[in-house]
């Protein structure tokens, strides 16, 4: 079956500000006449900026040989006419055809670049996707897991449906869904090549197959509209310093009546007995050091205002402490020496004193000593929230 | 020696699927062409290590060779689309009726992306002309797609142009 689909779904957008010119979406015209408008845009937009113009096409779906040919005809006429012109275009390294197709233009015109976006995705990127911290991932979701399992159907999942878990990381809670839910259809969609050849490779090693593992920036995703009954993204939202932008991404492709299912945390609200103080204010001190890296890790209770501002309905919120009395007790301290390494390196890089990184650094051995303790009790609140595409 | 060759690999492609309509159907809407491209690529990509991009880059190559056929195709007969797999290269074989004479045109240009010149005639129509012809559009296969072309006028009038996509080592 073919699915009809609207005739031109792009976008073209110009921010003087910037000096930005953005093409967006899928652009097959038959002829030129139908994306006249357009071309009249870059044009102008060509005629507004002194010095550079950033082409950005990272946003670029599709483009037809019709629809290339007359933009970069402007562009380089453009540059024929001014030498004072230069114009940088950006491409993606997600949709690699676009940058074979337009790293020709530098070799015709030497006013014109190319440059390809494939480094940071959000500013604390460089911290969570170090592969040291990959045991402490798979430790993380095994304990989340616990939870998780039992009150994914209460959000929407259940067999047979379409999913995508969108920051996938290392890919094991898509491993663990395909496995509890069975669905028809599950893609795992991350930014990071060395998670995903690590779950590429745990998921061969353990015979699972089916999973739709694929690189792509969570903001911009090439994955169509309306495609999934349920869309996952966890723990995700609170480290990227632009969340709505990324919900409005999930929004869109998930199914209308399907549901987009969020985790997040609230960091101070970590705890521990005994030497709770000191626990507190670790955590406390934690979630303002992360601040300054643009990661909101209080993102928990705020996932209802952003799924209602996002246009969800029925939005459903719950929230479960993770503990040291989940399984193993040690799986909790390790997670937690994990966190301390990465945070304490955090704000060594953040400049923080001396004195400070070794009280910092404290909180979370005393977290680790009240999972341990025989009588101790720690914890880890996550907020678990989905909402539901208007039909 | 070419025809040997091609005849040897022919037989260790593995068919992925087949598609045929009515040339005046397919001609009577310009959007068949991204319909049939994007639902066909989504298909076949979904075993591919990384389906989504997979699927993405393939979609792009197939919708310029159904544009092709839209464009240089007449209304008798049918379109039929075969997509074959060898490890990392797809193989799409694209028949469609053409007007007679047309396939003179279709055997030159084939041949001229098989040329040692032709990534600088690409470049030349691309920074030359103010729409792509047929020929720069098979000239893009070549050069940014790194696709093989061949062309086969044995079930003339028809034409089947057959097109060797590497684009999973590309992709991934």
């Amino acid at each position: 079956m073919i699915a009809a689909g609207l005739p031109q779904r792009f976008k073209v957008d110009f921010d003087p500000n910037s000096q930005i010119f953005s093409l967006a979406g899928t652009i097959r015209p038959r002829s030129i006449d139908e994306i006249a408008e357009s071309i009249h845009a870059l044009r102008e937009a060509i005629n507004a900026v002194r010095g550079v113009l950033y082409i950005d096409v990272k946003r670029l779906i599709q483009i037809n040989n019709t629809a290339f040919q007359a933009f970069i005809r402007v562009a380089l006429d453009a540059c024929r006419e001014r030498s004072d012109l230069r114009l940088i275009v950006v491409t993606s390294s997600v949709v690699s055809w676009t940058t074979r197709m337009f790293r020709h233009l530098s070799t015709i015109e030497p006013q014109i670049s190319v440059e390809v976006y494939d480094s940071m995705f959000y500013p604390g990127q460089d911290y969570f996707e170090d592969t040291s911290f990959i045991p402490i991932l798979r430790a993380q979701t095994k304990l989340t897991w616990r939870h998780e399992r039992t009150l994914l159907p209460r959000h929407g999942m259940r067999p047979g449906i379409a999913v995508a878990d969108i920051c996938c990381g290392i890919g094991d809670f898509a491993v663990l869904a395909q496995k509890e839910f069975q669905p028809s259809r599950i893609v795992a969609l991350d930014h990071s090549k060395p998670s995903l050849a690590y779950a590429r490779k745990v998921a061969a090693e353990f015979g699972v197959t089916g999973i739709e593992y694929t690189y792509g920036d969570a903001s911009e995703m090439l994955l169509e509209d309306n495609q999934f009954d349920f869309v996952s993204c966890r723990h995700s939202l609170q480290v990227f310093n632009q969340p709505e932008l990324l919900l409005k991404e999930l929004y869109r492709i998930v199914k209308p009546g399907g549901r987009v299912y969020i985790t997040n945390e609230k960091n101070s609200h970590c705890l521990g007995e005994p030497r709770a103080q000191s626990i507190q204010w670790t955590y406390n001190e934690l979630a303002r050091l992360l601040s300054s890296f643009e990661i909101d890790v209080e993102f928990g209770p705020k996932s209802r205002r952003y799924l209602a501002d996002t246009g969800f309905d029925d939005i459903l919120v719950e929230s479960f402490m993770v503990t040291n009395l989940d399984g193993d007790p040690q799986d909790f301290a390790d997670i937690i020496a994990g966190w301390e390494k990465m945070f304490a390196d955090m704000a060594v890089r953040h400049g923080e004193a001396p004195e400070f990184i070794e009280r910092f650094r404290q909180g979370f051995q005393d977290h680790i000593f009240a999972a341990l303790h025989p009588k101790g009790y720690a914890g880890w609140p996550i907020w678990a929230a989905s909402g539901r595409k208007p039909l | 020696m070419g025809a040997s060759v091609d005849k040897t690999t022919e037989t260790a492609f593995e068919p992925l699927l087949q598609f045929d309509m009515e040339m005046e159907d397919f001609l009577s809407d310009w959007h068949h062409c991204d319909h049939v491209s994007s639902y066909l690529a989504r298909m076949i990509s979904h075993n591919r290590t990384d389906p989504v991009r997979h699927s993405n880059f393939f979609s792009s190559a197939l919708n310029e060779l159904l544009e092709v056929s839209f464009r240089g195709g007449t209304t008798d007969g049918k379109i039929g689309l075969s997509i074959y797999r060898q490890g990392t290269t797809e193989r799409v074989q694209l028949s469609f009726p053409c007007p007679p004479g047309q396939a003179r045109f279709y055997r030159e240009a084939v041949s001229k992306t098989r040329d040692s010149d032709a990534q600088a005639r690409y470049l030349d129509a691309i920074s030359n002309d103010l729409a792509p012809s047929r020929e720069s559009v098979l000239l893009d296969l070549a050069v940014n797609y790194d696709a093989r072309l061949r062309l086969d006028e044995d079930a003339a009038p028809a034409i089947t142009l057959i097109v060797d996509l590497p684009l999973e080592g590309m992709v991934s």
